[in-house]
């Protein structure tokens, strides 16, 4: 049983939610408010849609190779040595991308909670988290996601429904923002937070019937996407996008205004972010995941086990080298923005060349539900 | 000894290790081992000293001599404390001294000998006839009874087996206000007996195998014939015969071996003394293993739902167990991480709690000198150094000391400004919660978990608490027992069985068995009887109609 396929389509959106939505969350308004001020809604839509054609593309790229990943189809579209170079840059973008999420976060943890705590502690600790639960198979995986997914969803909307309280609708006009002209530079922005969803091509060879990948993909992005939008369009008219410009972490400033009916708890901000630890911890483990079992591909090793461990320290080192906050945000937008490449150009000219080239991977028949 | 069937391929380590496993094989019973092929011969006084030298010296063994219808050389041994003294001495003795009525006079040669007591004269249906030294052994060491007789190559087996038991009274560990009363003894027997008398069908299957080298305990394997999946049973015969150990006092000896995963602190095996929920399991499509001399059977595959699930559930109505197993589930949690939320709460995140209350507790805590992490672990750890004493005492004393112990000390640690009144509360909380939880192991599992969270809120507040949660929950579901994912229902995901998840859902809902068993037979509740549910009940005394039809007389 070297791969049993057993993932459904439920579980895989529900990876797919539980992926994409993380730390970004936090910082999302104010990117998008950035971008385009009052726009920041439909900013962060286009960027959903932007992030969707990756994944579609991925998707169709995993239908058409159903028993492979990403490392061992483009071996088979563009010869080895190519695929190789590709495949050394997934490799690395995902463990910068794991070291990213990881220090944001740890970021965040010590700026608002644990004020005296070295931020190499809460880095080091989510990370290993991560590391020791990657020593986990992928049936187990795709059974924590699942489990996690709706401790996601829930605190998220219920900041959303609280604070329509303070909602003030002249917030979000007009719909297209004041200057339009940075709008391209904002879609990109957002879109790089979708690239967690990129866990697809690890998803699709262990899936029950990987043909209604596709399925999973739309509704996961659809959640994922539509609570991104509605929680930009929750901060936009609560705190207006001027004010929002002063705000780093809009998404925790919300959690603060809001509070639960009848005085249970006097401020939830604390209580958000103990929540959000869990939406942290299943994107840290996707993308850590995505990185050890992509190596492991590369380097044609049948026990990924064995990097969960090796890669910590590179990683950790990684995550530590920003500065400073400001510093850290600056990279996390630059290498996004760079990570498009590697997320929508090179899996769409793969997808081109495997199309003009024929090439097709074997078809996986329609298993029963035993 | 037994030998594992690896497949064809053996790496060299495992091969080395098998090599050094075989060099050690140890021998199941030496004097036996010797004797495996020997035969009765026929000479009486062979026979004594060869029984007599395998079974040594023995003050209970009993040897008889007596003569077969008064010319035939014979003897008898028993050990005299396992046996039925009237059954030997009525069933036994008499019939094989004296010609049965109906061949008096006739003269019985000794080529017939065997046979006319065998057919005529012995009056007991567990009567055999056995050649090989090793089964008569056996045999007594059973507590059967052996008769040879000069001049016959095999001797007479006769199941005269007594020992003292206990009666089938209530259950110790798992009461019931509304459910039967029996509970399982020591005896296999009788336990086979329980669960076939709730099991009056055809489909009810036990298979049975001798464990542990010294002790030879019986190991029954029951499940339903066209229910359950039959490479569940295979599964669960193969790892039972996996075992080689010297003995098998109790099932959680056996439990310890076939579970999936060793060092989890969640128990993969349930067990239980209630023969009815044994039967409910069975029907669901489970196996049961029941050992002789251990009135706990253990069921298999087990997942986390049935640590707060009772008997009591399906009988009494779905509304309200449903509140009751929310109101566990609720106890459950509680009891893992109720004092952990107070640690991080009041070291880390006073804001969270509303202003009034959280004056108060600081009130409290004014005089108290420790951190909260230090205070609760101390409490917390006099709790369980309680809780164990309670057990460990007669039960007359047992009693006074955890009332008047907990009572007392909590109220003097307070006032000494050891502790603050809402820790004692909290930590009370916690320990009444764990004692909610209907499965000992499971509560044990979280009770102890609960250590390691204190530490993790003390050092990093919620956020810790948080980090050792997710620990957990992946532990639990990358855990299995027997394949079967631990938090089956939930994930993956069945409909079907959510219903019997938090709520206890009525039981005409439930139509089909737990999934996840894969078992061959689905249904279980027949739909005409849904049907019939759903049509409006008759009404025949209702007071308008019975009016009418009086007024018609």
């Amino acid at each position: 049983m070297e791969h049993p396929r057993q993932i459904t389509v439920f579980q895989a959106t529900a990876i797919l939610v539980s992926t994409i939505i993380g730390v970004g969350v936090l910082a999302l308004p104010l990117f998008a408010v950035r971008a385009a001020d009052s726009g920041a809604p439909l900013v962060t839509l286009l960027g959903v849609l932007l992030g969707f054609v990756g994944l579609a593309l991925i998707t169709v790229l995993g239908m058409r190779f159903p028993t492979k990943s990403i490392v061992q189809y483009s071996e088979d579209i563009i010869g080895k040595w190519f695929a190789w170079i590709g495949s050394v840059f997934i490799v690395a973008f995902f463990a910068v991308l794991t070291s990213l999420t990881a220090r944001e976060f740890g970021e965040v943890v010590v700026t608002s909670v644990l004020t005296r705590t070295p931020v190499e502690v809460t880095v080091i600790v989510m990370l290993l988290l991560a590391a020791i639960s990657t020593r986990n198979n992928i049936t187990t995986f795709a059974y924590i996601h699942y489990f996690y997914t709706p401790i996601l969803l829930g605190p998220g909307l219920l900041i959303v429904v609280l604070s329509l309280k303070n909602a003030e609708v002249i917030n979000l006009q007009p719909i297209w923002g004041n200057e339009p002209g940075g709008m391209l530079l904002g879609v990109v922005t957002i879109a790089a937070l979708f690239q967690g969803s990129f866990i697809v091509t690890a998803v699709i060879p262990a899936m029950r019937r990987p043909q209604k990948a596709m399925k999973a993909s739309i509704w996961g992005m659809v959640i994922a996407g539509g609570l991104y939008v509605s929680i930009v369009v929750a901060a936009v008219s609560v705190f207006g996008a001027e004010e929002i410009k002063f705000l780093l972490w809009p998404t925790l400033e919300l959690a603060k205004a809001t509070s639960l009916p009848a005085n249970i708890l006097e401020r939830l901000d604390a209580a958000f972010l103990a929540v959000w630890v869990t939406a942290v911890f299943t994107t840290l483990f996707s993308s850590y995941f995505l990185t050890i079992h992509s190596a492991s591909k590369l380097f044609r090793l049948r026990d990924y086990r064995l990097f969960s461990f090796f890669i910590l320290p590179i990683v950790f080192i990684m995550a530590m080298f920003p500065q400073n906050i400001m510093h850290m945000y600056e990279i996390i937008q630059k290498v996004g923005r760079v990570g498009l490449i590697i997320t929508i150009a090179y899996p769409g000219m793969l997808l081109l060349i495997a199309i003009l080239r024929r090439k097709r991977g074997d078809r996986v028949e329609d298993k029963p539900m035993d | 000894m037994k030998l594992r069937l690896d497949g064809a391929k053996m790496s060299i380590l495992k091969w080395y290790k098998k090599s050094k496993r075989r060099a050690a094989v140890s021998v199941r019973d030496q004097v036996l081992e010797q004797h495996q092929t020997v035969r009765i011969n026929g000479d009486l006084e062979h026979t004594i000293d060869s029984i007599q030298r395998i079974l040594g010296m023995n003050d209970d063994f009993t040897i008889r001599r007596f003569h077969v219808f008064g010319k035939y050389p014979a003897v008898m041994f028993y050990f005299s404390n396992m046996i039925d003294q009237a059954s030997i001495n009525i069933n036994i003795l008499k019939p094989f001294m004296y010609l049965p009525p109906h061949l008096e006079g006739k003269e019985i040669e000794s080529s017939q000998l065997k046979d006319v007591l065998l057919y005529d004269s012995l009056y007991h249906s567990e009567g055999m006839l056995e050649s090989q030294f090793t089964q008569l052994i056996k045999g007594l060491l059973r507590g059967e009874t052996v008769v040879a007789i000069e001049g016959l190559e095999e001797a007479f087996l006769i199941g005269t087996r007594s020992i003292e038991n206990r009666s089938p009274d209530q259950p110790a560990t798992e009461q019931v206000i509304r459910g039967p009363r029996d509970g399982f003894i020591e005896q296999l027997g009788t336990n086979i007996a329980l669960l076939r008398y709730r099991l009056q069908t055809t489909d009810f299957r036990v298979r049975t195998m001798q464990l542990g080298r010294r002790t030879n305990s019986k190991v029954a394997i029951c499940y339903m014939e066209g229910i359950t999946s039959p490479d569940l049973v295979e599964e669960v015969n193969r790892r039972l015969s996996n075992i080689d150990i010297e003995a098998v006092l109790d099932s959680g000896y056996l439990e310890q071996f076939i579970e999936d995963n060793h060092v989890s602190p969640f128990p993969q095996v349930q067990y239980t003394e209630r023969p009815d929920k044994v039967v409910a399991n069975l029907l669901e499509g489970r196996v049961a293993i029941l050992v002789d001399g251990s009135p706990l059977a253990l069921l298999v595959p087990t997942i986390f739902n049935q640590f707060y699930q009772t008997v009591e559930d399906y009988t009494e109505r779905f509304v309200l167990m449903s509140a009751i197993r929310l109101a566990r589930f609720v106890a459950l949690i509680f009891s893992l991480i109720f004092p952990s939320l107070y640690v991080a709460i009041i070291s880390f995140n006073p804001e969270l709690i509303p202003t009034e209350f959280a004056v108060a507790v600081a009130g409290g805590r004014a005089g108290v000198p420790f951190p909260a992490i230090i205070e609760v672990l101390v409490i917390e750890i006099s709790m369980e150094v309680l809780r164990e004493a309670t057990i460990r005492l007669p039960q007359q004393v047992g009693g006074a000391l955890s009332i008047v112990g907990v009572l007392v000390i909590g109220q003097a640690a307070v006032s000494a400004g050891f502790a603050s009144p809402i820790t004692i509360v909290i930590i009370a909380l916690t320990t009444i919660g764990s004692f909610a939880t209907p499965a000992y192991n499971a509560a044990l599992a979280l009770r102890l978990l609960r250590f390691p969270l204190i530490v993790l809120a003390g050092i990093f507040g919620l956020y810790g608490i948080m980090i050792g949660l997710i620990l957990i929950v992946n532990h639990l579901l990358s855990l299995k027992s027997f394949g079967v994912p631990y938090l089956s229902p939930l994930v993956p995901g069945s409909f079907q069985g959510m219903k019997d998840l938090l709520i206890r859902g009525p039981l005409w809902w439930m139509k089909s068995r737990p999934v996840f068993l894969h078992v061959q037979d689905k249904t279980r509740v027949d739909s005409s009887t849904v049907e019939q549910l759903n049509e409006s009940q008759g009404v025949e005394l209702d007071p308008l109609k019975s009016k009418g039809r009086k007024e018609e007389r």
